[in-house]
């Protein structure tokens, strides 16, 4: 599929291209950003998990000088009638309206020109609450005695997902189940059974750009700037909330100051917009680090996972059931646990899999997407079952993977056939480089020492779409024109390198305009590790479409085949003067086919991510405070366009993972998050690095990939692996 | 935050005026680090501050005595205490606590008599000040007064300063060859607040203890000194019985509180083992 | 509360601002003087997106009352690039590629330059210890040393050379 020869720009590790706007304080974020004569938007939110809006008492704040206004949902549904909105349901509404799902939610918005007033206009709100029982618990919920929804409403955009329209009396929003072989007989006939249980806590994104959303609505169209990782959805959804076509909605992204999957979908957009419609001025809706804990989360999750192992030691059969804990609005939840489910057995050859992977509501924060799609709870509870059983085997935990793992060409559990998936390199280069069959020093006295290794598969989001445009200007100067938001994955300068790998021109002379739905073409959304290969390949399709028109264009002026003569040349020869442009266009879709009622597909994805960890880790064993003593990460991300931001990528995702798996957790009494802040919910900081981290990318080639590469700039989840390692060694060592 | 009134007095008699003694919502300011946050969250909402940055250079300095000692003024920032040669000199240990204590621009800004002030259990310069036997000078509308910094807290933020008193100084009484170790011991990330603060201070002759300060912070309500540990040092030559009595004493002591960073039952624990090893530290030293 | 007006100097220039009691720096660099290099993100000093130098010392901006800067000499990330050239700082951390989303960046960078003026040749521990309170969700913490390191040698190298 690759037709580019590879070139010169491909392999480049070209310092991002925007740095310059960063190292100066230059570059633009919604958070930061001013529209002249906006108000400012302060958030009154509920105190109550789950109950019944008796009063909400709005006249203090109304009163306070200063105070443009105070909006409650009566308020919005005079500008939009059905406020809700969602990805998968259309569940959330833009303020509480009768009921609030969880603590935290929106209830009522105060408008002011000094934030301050707003502000204080806030605390003089007072509402009154019914309270209902709330559940929490994502096992509780599948049991549906309290139940958070009266109606589910799906939003009808996945056909998976229109069987549960209209339900009542559930919390689940989707069930996926996948069946291959006979897992009962399997188990049957196994050797030995294993069955463990693994629960993850609720941890969030924490960007260090918090949400921000600012709507300039006029009566033939609304502008919004936002922090969003996907422009083209927002405005389908905007639009749908108005009831206006597409084009009337104009969404614009700015560089964001993180993502991590948080500012997927729609967030604050569209009570931007409502607030805008009400007070017919620009609004801004910044949030604090505090309210970013009422916003989305990473799903907390149940997984019960059990194996059947014949006398040789392989895995002959593997149930999971996995409980994901969505909070009070699906978001994207449902996807979780979909696309989660097709890789919940891991990276083994099993022949007897069943999967049920459920959805869950219950009446927390929302959760979303965090680095993985729901891949890193699912890797840290099979990777640390696998060491469990391995150890109960007595078999070495190398040996043991090496023994069961899933290699090119054998069906996954979906039945859709590896390819191009280096899980065995990127195995084997971790064991290597901790020297796993060497002696190992496991330390003395009160500092113990022990070490792990994990490996893992994802299957990317399918199928889906991304467009690009390149367009050449009169000069020959180039420009790109596409969806993808470099939230500092540095996705302009790899799109950028693409288009200079095609064109012959150097990257870092190609323009990346900013995200705007006016001008840069769909794209379905910067998630999952899609954007490399998706846009990648949109991008590669445009600039080969503006290089055939380029030498149709040396044609038509009758240059010779093979000629030089500068662009600049061919534009004056064909119009007289520096006048025209030359534009290609590119559009990707990869095939894919939906899993059918038994979860089976020959095409679950377009390509197959794979990563693996290795730490070792110091224990004192007098106080049980652990250290990461060296950290290992390796992938498989085909051929990198950029090997440094691929190591940087690595190297920051791992770390980002080390608060996962060491200490960062949202800590939660009666539904009210009590450690909403940095200071009592600590992220990792230059203290907490290893002091030794090495970074491999395996040899590797992704055929049906632009120029060989998959998710290059963007295989965060890598780190994730080191919640095993951490486990299992924390027990080894400490044994 | 929401808007309030802001008095900027050029003279300690003025800013102890401003200060109404009969309304929480008046509060002084110095360098406002922590004082901020409290605003910011909302839990403190102040109708006017007193600010103190006028009061002049000379509440701001540090100042060697005859004896060995050292004078600090109230409003002298964190950042100087560090970098103070005088303070290296004479109370090393709190030039070792500063590389951990907050950020450095924190201590660019936070001031001395404010990280008393403050009374936040978790602040790591009180329980170091305690065990140095550090006092400080008190003024308010009746005059000065001296007290001891163990004195000074009484509990969870809470000190035994009226509304309109304001800490003017610290006096670090000269060390002698006694030395003082200080253990900040967090349970998540490495710069969380502590779940548990551990300061010793130990003079010994020739491996007899001569005296003994060892405190307690951020584990329990207040920073405070753990007598019962310090009278099974005192007198002897600590051996490995000793301290683990020492440890078990301490235990028995501190009514350890549950918070975020750690159940009760494991900070007990983490108390035995750092108090421990605390006080193994400064023998060391001593020695 | 009524605004004040308070002098100081900011990027090498006299200025004036007005201010109310309760506006902290960040909002009036941003409000009154369109520079958003300092920014709030935390709000609680623990992260130092907020980072400005005052009187040459960092502080973070977004618990410093703006009123306090009567008098004080203010120097935001905006002025270290001078027309032609990056400060050595910035180059280093293009260079090292010590940044992903670029949010936190210019805290580091001044924190940086902070540093180096009082260290020209860091150690990692004293690196490590410096920029403690400053975090990057990205976690670029490896690189961030390697550009420290690099800016040091560009400085030394720009002074004597």
């Amino acid at each position: 599929m690759a037709t580019t020869a590879a070139g010169a720009q491909v392999g480049r590790s070209l310092p991002r291209i925007e740095a310059r706007e960063k190292v100066t304080g230059r570059a633009e974020y919604t958070h930061i950003m001013q529209v002249p004569g906006m108000l400012h938007a302060r958030i009154f939110r509920s105190t109550v998990a789950h109950g019944r809006i008796k009063a909400v008492d709005v006249s203090a704040a109304r009163q306070l000088p200063g105070v443009f206004a105070v909006y409650t949902s009566e308020d919005v549904r005079k500008v939009i009638p059905d406020p809700y909105y969602g990805p998968a349901f259309h569940d959330q509404p833009i303020l509480a309206i009768d009921k609030v799902h969880f603590v935290g939610e929106p209830v009522a918005v105060v408008l002011a020109s000094d934030p301050h007033v707003a502000e204080q206009a806030v605390q003089q709100i007072a509402a009154d609450y019914e309270e209902l029982p709330a559940v929490f618990d994502e096992v509780e919920a599948a049991e549906n005695k309290i139940v958070v929804h009266d109606e589910l409403k799906p939003a009808g955009t996945f056909a998976d997902l229109k069987h549960l329209k209209g339900r009542k009396g559930t919390n689940i929003a989707l069930d996926f189940r996948l069946r291959r072989g006979d897992v009962d007989k399997a188990f049957a006939s196994a050797a030995r059974v294993f069955e463990h249980t693994f629960r993850t806590q609720k941890v969030l994104h924490l960007a260090l750009e918090p949400f921000a959303s600012i709507a300039d609505y006029r009566d033939d169209g609304v502008t919004i700037h936002s922090s969003a990782q996907g422009p083209s959805f927002v405005r389908t959804e905007i639009a749908r909330l108005l009831g206006w076509p597409e084009n009337r909605v104009r969404v614009k992204v700015p560089y964001l100051g993180g993502g991590y999957g948080g500012k997927l979908y729609i967030k604050m957009e569209a009570l931007a917009v409502a607030l805008s419609m009400l007070a017919r001025r620009p609004v801004k809706v910044a949030l604090s680090m505090e309210e970013q804990f009422y916003t989305i989360t990473k799903h907390p999750s149940t997984f019960r996972i059990k194996s059947g192992v014949d006398k040789d030691g392989r895995i002959i059969a593997r149930k999971c059931e996995i409980w994901w804990n969505g909070g009070a609005y699906a978001d994207i939840g449902p996807r979780v646990t979909q696309k989660s489910g097709f890789t919940a057995a891991g990276p083994y050859d099993i022949d007897n899999v069943s999967i049920d992977s459920y959805a869950l509501y219950t009446n927390l924060t929302p959760a979303g997407a965090l680095r993985g799609f729901g891949i890193p709870q699912l890797v840290w509870a099979y990777e640390s079952h696998t060491d469990m059983i391995a150890r109960a085997l007595k078999r070495d935990a190398l040996d043991f993977r090496k023994l069961n793992l899933l290699r090119e060409g054998r069906p996954q559990a979906t039945g859709t056939i590896l390819k191009d998936a280096a899980i065995e390199k990127v195995l084997d280069c971790i064991a290597d480089r901790l020297h796993w069959k060497a002696p190992f020093d496991r330390g003395s006295g009160t500092i113990r020492r022990g070490r792990g290794l994990a490996v893992a598969l994802k299957a990317v989001i399918s199928p889906t779409t991304s467009v690009a445009i390149v367009n050449i200007s009169a000069d020959g100067s180039t420009t790109l024109y596409c969806g993808t938001v470099d939230m500092g994955q540095g996705s302009d300068t790899a799109m950028a390198q693409m288009v200079g790998e095609v064109l012959n021109v150097p990257a870092e002379t190609v323009r990346v305009v900013p995200r705007d739905t006016d001008i840069t073409p769909y794209d379905m959304g910067t998630l999952g590790s899609r954007s490399l290969f998706h846009m990648g390949h949109a991008v590669r399709l445009a600039a080969e479409d503006a290089r055939a028109r380029i030498a149709a264009l040396r044609r038509e002026v009758g240059e010779a085949e093979g000629s030089n003569t500068p662009l600049v040349d061919l534009f004056r020869k064909r119009y007289g003067m520096q006048a025209g442009n030359i534009v290609g266009t590119g559009t990707y879709k990869p095939d894919y086919i939906p899993p059918d009622s038994e979860g089976l597909t020959t095409n679950a994805t377009p390509f197959w991510m794979v990563a693996g960890s290795g730490v070792e880790i110091e224990v004192d064993t007098e106080t049980g405070q652990v250290r990461i003593t060296r950290l290992i990460n390796v992938a498989d991300v085909g051929r990198p366009i950029n090997p440094r931001i691929v190591e940087t990528q690595l190297s920051g995702a791992s770390l980002m993972q080390i608060g996962f798996s060491m200490f960062e957790k949202m800590q939660i009494d009666g539904g009210q998050v009590t450690n909403a802040s940095l200071a009592d919910y600590k992220i990792p900081g230059i203290h907490d690095v290893p002091p030794i981290i090495e970074n491999e990318v395996v040899d590797a080639y992704q055929s049906n990939g632009p120029f060989g590469a998959k998710a290059s700039a963007n295989l965060p989840h890598s780190g994730c692996r080191l919640r095993l390692p951490m486990q299992s060694t924390t027990r080894s060592a400490c044994a | 935050m929401t808007p309030f009134e802001l008095a900027e007095p050029a003279s300690l008699k003025e800013a102890i005026a401003l200060i109404d003694p009969d309304d929480p919502d008046v509060r002084p300011i110095a360098g406002g680090t922590a004082l901020m946050l409290m605003m910011k969250a909302g839990v403190f909402r102040p109708r006017r501050l007193v600010s103190l940055r006028k009061l002049g250079a000379g509440f701001a300095q540090i100042t060697a005595t005859r004896d060995g000692g050292l004078t600090i003024g109230a409003l002298t920032p964190l950042s100087m205490l560090e970098h103070s040669a005088e303070v290296a000199r004479h109370a090393p240990v709190i030039v070792r606590t500063m590389r951990r204590l907050s950020n450095t621009r924190v201590r660019n800004v936070a001031t001395v008599g404010g990280a008393l002030a403050h009374a936040d259990p978790h602040m790591d310069l009180p329980p170091v000040l305690i065990a140095l036997g550090a006092t400080i000078k008190i003024s308010g509308p009746s005059g000065e007064r001296a007290m001891p910094v163990e004195d000074l807290l009484t509990g969870y933020y809470e000190t035994a300063l009226a509304r309109n008193e304001l800490i003017t100084g610290l006096r670090i009484p000269p060390q002698g060859t006694a030395r003082a170790v200080y253990y900040k011991v967090t349970a998540g990330s490495a710069d969380d607040w502590p779940a548990l603060g551990v300061a010793a201070a130990i003079d010994s002759d020739r491996g007899t203890v001569k005296s003994a300060r060892i405190v307690v912070s951020a584990a329990t309500v207040k920073a405070m000194r753990l007598k019962s540990a310090e009278s099974v040092l005192i007198g002897g030559k600590p051996d490995d019985k000793t301290i683990s009595s020492l440890a078990d004493a301490a235990v028995k002591e501190a009514d350890v509180m549950a918070d975020l960073r750690g159940s009760a039952s494991y900070k007990r624990e983490l108390l035995r083992v750092y108090v421990a090893r605390a006080v193994r530290a400064a023998m060391q030293e001593v020695a | 509360m009524a605004a004040r007006t308070i002098n100081f100097t900011l990027n090498g220039r006299a200025v004036t601002a007005d201010v109310k009691p309760q506006h902290n720096v960040v909002e009036m660099l941003q409000t009154q003087f369109a520079l958003t290099g300092a920014r709030e993100s935390c709000g609680q000093g623990l992260c130092g997106c907020c980072t400005v130098l005052v009187d040459g010392k960092p502080v973070s901006g977004c618990l410093y009352l703006a009123v306090f800067l009567e008098g004080t000499d203010v120097v935001t990330v905006e002025h270290l690039a001078g027309p032609e050239a990056l400060d050595p700082v910035q180059q280093a951390f293009i260079e090292a590629g010590a940044f992903q989303c670029g949010f936190c960046t210019p805290g580091f960078v001044l924190m940086t330059k902070s540093l180096i003026g009082q260290h020209p040749d860091p150690s990692d521990e004293q690196i490590r210890d410096y920029l403690s309170g400053n975090l990057c969700r990205c976690a670029g913490y490896p690189e961030i040393v390697n550009a420290v390191k690099m800016a040091a040698r560009k400085v030394k190298a720009g002074t004597t050379g």
